[in-house]
């Protein structure tokens, strides 16, 4: 069987070798986008709030490291929103998972919708193309003051539930990202390796949908809106979870499990 | 689904174009119901050897746009490195993000949610006046590009000549 597969992919590399750039480019992208397809039929954007023991079906019985994990989520946590696998999880999970929790505690509320607002700015003076960049905003900023106007949960569920709505939330998350490592160069650019200029990796790892968050997008992200959040590790590595406050030493009110690749949100007993 | 915000990003730049025209090229649709399917009308930048020519390419749309990038296609016969026999536009800026397969694209020139039409045809028509012969569309073009300038001139200037008759 692995042995048919392996010639398979043989026959396929093959195929690929003979086309001319852009044939190659469009094969690609059909192959990305048909396993993003098959992503996107398995799993709702944001899924329904879970209990967090549903973790344990994940793993095999006898994978004690992970079960042992899980025991100790446990005792942290009651729940668990999972997201889709796309590579905007990390933001999508942002996204909702903060704007869920003000709608019960508006005290974060304030600072979130001031940097909210205050952003629009920042990425005009970056000469960002106001056309497409005010369509982005415009759905932001109404998407963060529902939560001041009193929107039910099932509707923010829904927002983050269609596609256009929360891809397009998705879009602008990203921007104030980049516009934050942008505006704080001298710092970020410490944390670039690759030969890559900030600039360059904004536009290639920040911007474009689909791609995954590192701790460098987190640090940016939450500092640009002033939202505090744990990201509960869990891993091959060490024997025990590890968690990380964005920013250190702060009181976070957003939690986000890490699988490798993958943030879902984490609800607190 | 994700249909409602392409229609009215598409919607408002098409206005936009219409109502402000931008130098080198107008934009339309190719049938008034269907907005993710454009006629743009390239006019050959005086600068370059497709001066005096109209092209006309049809730029389509997904429907999830803008997070993915529309292709673009001529429809006028045009022979250029970087658009293929079939009149794909074979382009950076178009491409999905990701890595870079051959070394010699600017990874930051591909394809971000903020790119318009506008942004799109900018880098076209920069790319009639400088042809980029290292990551050919249509092969035969760019090694005539390369190595036999006049005859690459003589095939451009039957495609300027064909497009004013068609016009």
């Amino acid at each position: 069987m692995d042995n048919d597969r392996s010639h398979d992919n043989l026959k396929e590399q093959d195929y690929l070798k003979d086309m001319p750039n852009h044939e190659f480019d469009e094969a690609v992208n059909t192959m990305q986008s048909s396993i993003q397809d098959e992503i996107a039929a398995s799993t709702d954007l944001l899924g329904d709030k879970l209990d967090i023991s549903m973790l344990k079906n994940e793993y095999s019985a006898d994978d004690v490291q992970y079960q042992k994990k899980i025991q100790n989520l446990e005792k942290r946590y009651s729940h668990v929103r999972k997201t889709r696998g796309d590579g905007n999880c990390f933001f999508r999970a942002f996204g909702f998972g903060y704007l869920e929790h003000m709608l019960s505690d508006k005290k974060d509320y304030p600072i979130f919708q001031e940097n909210a607002s205050n952003s629009f700015q920042k990425l005009m003076d970056l000469k960002y193309p106001s056309f497409t960049v005010e369509d982005f905003f415009e759905n932001f900023i109404s998407v963060v003051n529902s939560v001041k106007e009193g929107v039910s949960h099932t509707e923010l569920l829904n927002t983050f539930r269609e596609e256009g709505m929360s891809n397009y939330f998705v879009v602008y998350l990203r921007l104030i990202t980049s516009c934050q490592l942008q505006s704080d160069s001298d710092f970020y650019q410490n944390f670039i390796d690759g030969g890559k200029t900030l600039v360059e990796f904004c536009k290639t790892e920040v911007e474009p949908m689909y791609l995954e968050s590192d701790h460098i997008h987190i640090i940016a992200l939450t500092s640009a809106l002033g939202a505090c959040v744990r990201v509960a590790y869990m891993d091959r590595g060490g024997d025990d979870l590890s968690f990380h406050d964005f920013p250190e030493d702060s009181q976070p009110t957003l939690h986000l499990l890490y699988r490798p690749g993958h943030y879902d949100v984490l609800y607190p007993r | 689904m994700a249909t409602s915000a392409a229609v009215l990003l598409l919607r408002k730049q098409l206005a936009e174009l219409q109502k402000h025209p931008v130098d080198g090229f107008s934009a339309g649709l190719v049938d008034e119901v269907n907005i993710f399917k454009w006629e743009i009308l390239i006019i050959g930048p005086a600068d370059s050897l497709y001066d005096g020519g109209y092209f006309k390419a049809h730029m389509t749309f997904p429907e999830d746009y803008p997070q993915r990038p529309p292709k673009l296609k001529f429809i006028s016969d045009i022979w250029h490195p970087n658009v293929g026999k079939d009149g794909m536009v074979c382009i950076s800026i178009l491409h999905e993000p990701g890595d870079d397969k051959y070394g010699y694209e600017k990874a930051a020139e591909r394809w971000l949610p903020v790119h318009t039409v506008e942004t799109i045809m900018v880098s076209v028509i920069s790319l009639l006046c400088d042809p980029n012969d290292e990551s050919p569309a249509n092969v035969d073009a760019a090694k005539e590009f390369r190595e036999d300038k006049k005859k690459f001139k003589r095939h451009v200037a039957k495609c300027v000549r064909k497009s004013q008759e068609e016009l």
